[in-house]
């Protein structure tokens, strides 16, 4: 591991770190305190829904399903905690971790603040193989033609910002300029797939996939999410180091021993891979990747190590509300959770811009 | 400038969203509850011998026997928008399977020059052997509309007559071309049905009759269909039903105060979803699951099949446990059949058929 003197900030300045063990510590606490925050919204996440069952009933059935006692919920109650509420809370707080996970990255990685899955086309890319698969009826292919897609797109933004070769400089602007482009190919593909086969009222279904929605989530969406975070996340959370050396520019990383090209491609793709597995279950939510991460920086700071777990986190508790909010806040109907991440995020993002600028 | 961007392509994505829920179908709310169902059914009694026995004509003068032939020319208040025939429409494009059925059931076929937008297999009532010019499985654009020279579109829903559909009301109404559209669909507060009635589907059938000058076409058609509602046996078991339209994800339903709420009501099933102010609606699984219906209405679509739906439901381990799938206490009615139009009776007798084959314990 490379000692480092100074750590970069937000302009792409240096400045001393000698305020970091103190910080350090800050953000140890501040992860302990988020942790405890998460656990108990899913515990409380649970207990709410359209459907009135007591809060004790709740956690005798979640129990009774772990092996420890036995449950005293009729079957359909049973269910609806079971399989309707417990999954739906898990995969909201992977997908909202996956995506916050996926926004640091890619803003370390293309040294652009802009930068997230929603942005870079990765999103789109991933609905676009969503819904295909699901007009052409092979639901069962899904969470493979979301990768598929969101690799596809992730690769041509990255061609189409003249990234490929190995020792390549990116350009940050080129990268999103690219990413737009990209995303507003898919988007519009999407949308060709959309008005060309929908008849009656099939286009709700596909509406889900657009807005981005966790209503309908199994235990395999569970499964899909989950080990998707476990095997690309969480070594993801701990490449904090060679995302630090991306803040210094490409050259600067290359001194500090960082394989620049192999580390882009092999960061990038995680990130394809986590998001397609989160586009998959959850379809294109947005504003999720973009705004925790500058959220948590404001906070914590621009180093890493402390950005990529706390966003993770955050990210998940934001979208745990964001869902209960979304089945909840029209009961007996329900909102695409997307729809409440962007009316959350368009306000809080537009503050971020109004402090950015005092700072500046 | 980025961020303008990416705003830019929220909108567009966003409007594109807009424009299918609007063309999805009823969506606004409206203020009532559900309609009674004792009132739905007194008033289709009532109206059946005036129907049978007379009509009126638009002066508003009884006639026996025959009824009044049209005078033309004849304004109607249509959605809000005001129509005028000067003679009854030769060359109609129907749009959606209720405009292109109602024409059928009146006998109109030959002034049927272009259909488009149907949602599955018309009724063999109407149609044994049918050969209907199909311009598109989607609604046509202006232009080609126009191209048609039609001088009448009939259309299911309000979107279909839209700048983004077969063209603005009032751009075609400025080319000659009248529109109209199946009043049961209207949008607006002042015009939405809420909650839809008999008589609204039969005061439909009477304005075709006007506008088109068959009113004996119009009123034997109604009388018919009031006696084949009075005959249908309600049934008396206090059963409750989910009427199960599309959607996997989260289920898109039959609300309160559409056409799936009168359906119900004259089959004698009530609806879990009748307090739910609008025609259809989303509603989440979990409400579903809470009100554990004795039956699910299961609308038959070529995007939505029984077999998926029934697939859908005994799949997931949540829609499983409801009683209705337990015990496969399905109805299945045509998804053509379950919008507001001709073919609401047959959908009414159909499920009140199927409903008294199903036993309960």
């Amino acid at each position: 591991m490379t000692t480092r003197l100074t750590e970069p900030d937000a302009r792409g300045s240096v400045r001393p770190a000698a305020a970091r063990p103190a910080r350090s510590y800050r953000s140890m606490g501040i992860g302990g305190a988020l942790v405890a925050v998460l656990a108990a919204s899913l515990v409380l996440a649970v207990t709410i829904g359209p459907a009135q069952i007591g809060v004790g009933a709740v956690w005798q059935s979640i129990a009774a399903h772990l092996g420890l006692g036995t449950s005293t919920l009729p079957l359909t109650e049973d269910a609806i905690v079971w399989n309707l509420r417990l999954p739906r809370a898990l995969v909201a707080a992977f997908v909202g971790a996956a995506l916050a996970l996926c926004g640091v990255v890619m803003q370390a990685v293309t040294r652009n603040p802009l930068a997230d899955p929603y942005l870079l086309g990765l999103s789109s890319g991933a609905s676009v193989g969503a819904v295909s698969v699901i007009v052409l009826g092979w639901a069962v292919a899904l969470p493979l033609a979301a990768f598929g897609g969101s690799l596809a797109a992730l690769a041509l933004t990255v061609v189409l910002a003249g990234a490929f070769g190995a020792a390549y400089t990116l350009s940050p602007s080129r990268i999103i300029l690219a990413g737009i482009a990209v995303s507003a190919a898919f988007s519009a593909l999407t949308s060709v797939v959309i008005f060309w086969s929908t008849t009656g009222d099939s286009f709700r279904e596909i509406l889900g996939w657009l807005l981005g929605s966790i209503a309908g989530a199994t235990w395999a969406s569970v499964a899909i999410v989950g080990v998707a975070f476990l095997v690309v996340g969480v070594p993801l959370m701990l490449g904090a180091n060679v995302l630090d050396a991306f803040a210094f520019g490409d050259d600067d990383a290359r001194a500090l021993g960082v394989n620049v090209a192999r580390a882009r491609w092999t960061l990038l793709a995680a990130t394809a891979l986590l998001t397609g597995a989160a586009v998959a279950v959850s379809g294109a939510i947005g504003f999720v990747g973009l705004i925790v991460p500058h959220a948590v920086r404001m906070v914590t700071g621009h180093h890493n190590r402390a950005l990529l777990p706390l966003s993770a986190l955050v990210g998940a508790i934001l979208l745990t509300w964001a869902d209960t909010l979304a089945r909840t806040a029209f009961d007996p109907r329900e909102l695409p959770v997307g729809i409440v991440t962007a009316l959350i995020g368009a306000p809080v993002f537009a503050v971020l811009l109004v402090r950015a600028k005092r700072l500046t | 400038m980025l961020v303008m961007a990416r705003s830019s392509l929220v909108a567009v994505v966003c409007s594109l969203v807009g424009a299918l829920i609007i063309g999805g179908c009823s969506t606004v709310p409206a203020t009532t509850s559900a309609g009674d169902s004792s009132v739905d059914q007194s008033s289709a009694v009532a109206g059946a011998t005036a129907a049978s026995v007379t009509a009126t004509s638009d002066s508003g003068a009884v006639t026996t026997g025959l009824p009044a032939a049209t005078a033309y020319p004849l304004t109607i208040d249509n959605c809000g928008t005001k129509v005028t025939f000067t003679a009854p429409p030769k060359r109609v494009l129907a749009i959606k399977s209720t405009s292109i059925e109602m024409l059928l059931a009146l006998g109109l076929k030959d002034r049927i020059i272009g259909v488009a937008f149907p949602d599955g297999p018309y009724s063999p009532k109407w149609a044994p052997s049918l050969e209907l010019p199909l311009i598109s499985d989607k609604v046509p654009g202006e232009e080609a509309t126009l191209a048609m020279n039609p001088d009448l579109v009939y259309a299911g829903w309000e979107s279909n007559v839209s700048a983004d559909g077969a063209g603005d009301r009032a751009s075609l109404a400025a080319a000659g071309v009248a529109t109209f559209v199946s009043p049961a669909a209207c949008q607006e507060a002042k015009y939405q049905p809420h909650p839809l009635t008999w008589d609204d589907i039969f005061s439909e059938i009477t304005q075709m009759g006007e506008i088109f000058d068959v009113p004996a076409a119009a009123a034997t058609l109604v009388a018919a269909q009031r006696a084949q509602l009075i005959a249908v046996k309600r049934d008396s078991r206090r059963l409750t039903a989910l009427w199960y339209s599309s959607g996997s994800k989260t289920p898109y339903v039959g609300a309160g105060i559409g056409s799936p709420q009168l359906v119900l009501n004259a089959v004698g099933l009530t609806n879990i979803a009748a307090d739910v102010p609008m025609t259809w609606s989303s509603l989440s699984w979990e409400a579903v699951i809470a009100a554990d219906p004795d039956v699910i209405v299961l609308v038959d679509s070529s995007w939505g099949s029984t077999k998926k739906k029934i697939a859908q439901l005994e799949g997931n381990p949540a829609t499983a446990t409801l009683t209705a799938v337990r015990n496969h206490r399905y109805l299945v009615v045509p998804f053509p059949a379950g919008e507001a139009g001709v073919r609401s009776v047959e959908a009414v007798q159909t499920l009140a058929a199927q409903l008294g084959k199903l036993t309960m314990p």
